[in-house]
């Protein structure tokens, strides 16, 4: 069956607020399809014009091919799971799996038929007389999958629903999404804010800022080859180094960058000589010594032993504040505050993009 | 509680509240009301003959409410009409509660609560006119629907008990709306959604998840109407007399007209008594516990 979801050309005003930008984007069937940006990027109307809480300003909403324009949220074939999970505090773990099942007119036994097999697929056997409230914060968090999943919506949103777990179970449950989502084959569409999680259970991702789409790729792609500064610095940590463009050749792009010195990396976009330009190198491909083509000293401000990594703060030029990841086995007794330390990056492994690089 | 309030007051203090409080609690409140219960078990004497072998404690004063048809048929009449006032006000507020608590926008919320409660700065006897005025024979109402034609004469609303519903509905609509208003506010909207999204309509999310929710509200909202409309007095003698009489105003004469205290009491009581009998019945018939009114 067709579960895509087009976003067809959809804007969305709030009176002279636009929430979200004009954004033509498909995501296909049976995709976990990921929206990240910070709190205010947009992403929560996306879900919300997909599951029909809001009608675009301009543009549809198709699901399935089909235009869900004046469909109200109740015959849409969406199904949703709520940050704060939303679950009925009045209605028993099963009443409130079969709540939209009893809506359709589903037979009793049908429903009980259901709602065992989805506890049994959340792993919740034998719960389904209890109050939500009676649950832990993990397996209401699986209540809420299997309410949603009841339905057998096409496509099913997920709004930031990890947020309120602590870390190891929000780990666990990243597997378990997975896992249900294999199983189901329907299209999972996924709010957060935090990139772990979009990097992780993601198909693909979509990078919202100002509600703007800011780039939509794979999670690799993504983190290997932003396509703006907000990308860069928002996805993965990154150090932002800015200058002016002082040669092209190739796809190699060398700033200057006054007195930090001058940087080179790959370019990407247009970029055009004499225009400033940002050049972004991720903390983990700085290496110690002269092992890449571009290399500087610098001095250690902190250090920071992070169990299989260590996070160096080294201050280029006395100024300029850069982090550098490098493995545990690397550390030396000679890696302090205030010592004068050798880094090299490979250009290939760093990225120019255009503007100024602020966020 | 003496400890709470000495460490925030001092120890005098503390006990010149605590005194105020229960002078006005046991000589204004319970004080009275004893001695009304003494009196309804009194026979209706003379002043020499109180204390004399005719002061006896019987359930005379009681029976006779029994014995009178006229009285029993009134009395059936006001608990079944403040039985209706309550139908009739929760659906007029439930409404208008959901709308005020989770459609209208914070400014038309204020506005609108604003404009509820300005003619009850206005006396409820001054507001009973009103009615009485609107309603009137050759009354704006009638005027209006007959300029309308949809009657051909005017309609005698008043004398009845339809002038005494609009009028009992209208002077406790805030004792409705407000307990409701307040139980569905405190509803996360994300239910609202949650049952749209699982494909719910409108009346089916508000009798499985707001109604629910908005219970314990819903029933103090009624039980305070219920209670109003029974005991009330002014709306009924106003907008009522002569067609419709409530047994308040029968406690009323035997007070003020008949001279007997005693037999007044002993009435006074026997509403009472129904009134909370029936409340706890449909407590009970509704499943909602006192605990849940009090939340």
């Amino acid at each position: 069956m067709d579960s895509s979801v087009h976003l067809d050309n959809v804007v969305m005003n709030f009176g002279d607020f636009t929430a979200v930008q004009k954004t033509d984007l498909k995501i296909e069937s049976g995709e976990f399809f990921s929206f990240l940006g910070p709190s205010g990027c947009g992403k929560t109307t996306i879900l919300n014009m997909i599951s029909g809480f809001l009608e675009p300003s301009k543009g549809v909403v198709k699901i399935g091919g089909k235009s869900m324009a004046g469909v109200p949220a109740n015959k849409r074939p969406t199904s949703m799971i709520f940050q704060n999970l939303a679950l009925f505090p009045l209605m028993t773990v099963a009443e409130n799996i079969e709540f939209g099942l009893e809506v359709r007119g589903v037979s009793k036994a049908e429903r009980k038929k259901t709602s065992d097999r989805l506890l049994e697929l959340v792993a919740l056997e034998g719960s389904g007389s209890k109050k939500p409230d009676e649950l832990s914060g993990g397996q209401k968090q699986r209540i809420a999958i299997a309410r949603a999943l009841a339905v057998e919506p096409q496509v099913l949103l997920l709004d930031e629903p990890l947020s309120a777990l602590d870390l190891k179970l929000r780990q666990h449950m990243r597997t378990e999404l997975k896992e249900i989502q294999r199983k189901t084959g329907i299209t999972f569409i996924y709010i957060t804010h935090d990139q772990g999680e979009a990097l992780t259970m993601s198909d693909r991702v979509a990078v919202m800022s100002a509600g703007k789409l800011q780039q939509v790729a794979d999670p690799i792609t993504l983190y290997r080859e932003p396509q703006t500064s907000f990308v860069a610095s928002f996805v993965g940590e990154n150090n932002p180094i800015t200058g002016v463009v002082d040669a092209i050749d190739g796809n190699l792009v060398t700033l200057n960058c006054g007195v930090l010195g001058k940087f080179t990396g790959r370019g990407i976009g247009t970029i055009s000589k004499g225009q400033s330009a940002t050049l972004f190198i991720r903390p983990e491909l700085l290496k110690l010594g002269q092992t890449g083509d571009m290399s500087f000293t610098a001095r250690i401000a902190e250090v920071n032993f992070e169990g299989s990594y260590l996070t160096l703060t080294a201050l280029l030029n006395q100024q300029h504040a850069i982090s550098v990841q490098i493995g545990a086995e690397q550390y030396t007794a000679d890696l302090i505050p205030d010592a004068e330390i050798q880094l090299s990056f490979a250009s290939q492994d760093a990225v120019v993009i255009a503007g100024e690089g602020n966020v | 509680m003496f400890k709470q309030l000495k460490a925030r007051f001092g120890s005098s203090l503390s006990v010149g509240i605590i005194a105020i409080i229960g002078i006005w609690l046991i000589g204004m409140v319970i004080l009275p009301q004893l001695i009304m219960v003494d009196y309804s078990f009194r026979p209706n004497l003379l002043p020499s003959e109180i204390g004399t072998d005719k002061d006896t404690y019987s359930l005379n004063n009681y029976e006779t409410l029994f014995g009178n048809s006229i009285h029993l048929s009134i009395f059936a009449k006001t608990i079944w009409s403040s039985v209706l006032v309550t139908i009739l006000t929760l659906v007029v507020s439930y409404p208008l509660a959901f709308y005020l608590a989770k459609v209208a926008t914070p400014g038309q919320a204020a506005l609108c609560i604003l404009l509820l409660i300005i003619p009850f700065w206005i006396n409820e006897i001054l507001r009973t006119f009103s009615w009485y005025i609107i309603l009137a024979y050759k009354g704006p109402l009638n005027a209006l629907l007959l300029a309308l034609g949809l009657i051909d004469r005017p309609v005698r609303f008043l004398s009845g008990d339809g002038g005494v519903m609009v009028g009992m509905v209208y002077a406790y609509i805030l004792f409705m709306i407000f307990p409701i208003y307040n139980a569905i506010e405190s509803l996360d909207s994300n239910q609202v959604k949650a049952a749209r999204n699982l494909g719910a309509g409108w009346i089916r999310t508000h009798y499985r998840v707001i109604i629910p929710h908005a219970k314990p509200g819903i029933a103090t909202g009624c039980i305070m109407t219920f209670m109003l409309a029974a005991g009330s007095y002014a709306v009924p003698a106003l907008l009522g007399s002569p067609g419709s009489r409530w047994f308040t105003q029968i406690i009323y004469n035997w007070f003020f007209e008949g001279g007997d205290w005693n037999q007044g009491a002993a009435y006074a009581f026997l509403l009472l008594l129904i009134c909370i009998g029936f409340i706890a019945l449909v407590m009970r018939v509704f499943k909602v516990g006192l605990g849940d009114i009090a939340r």
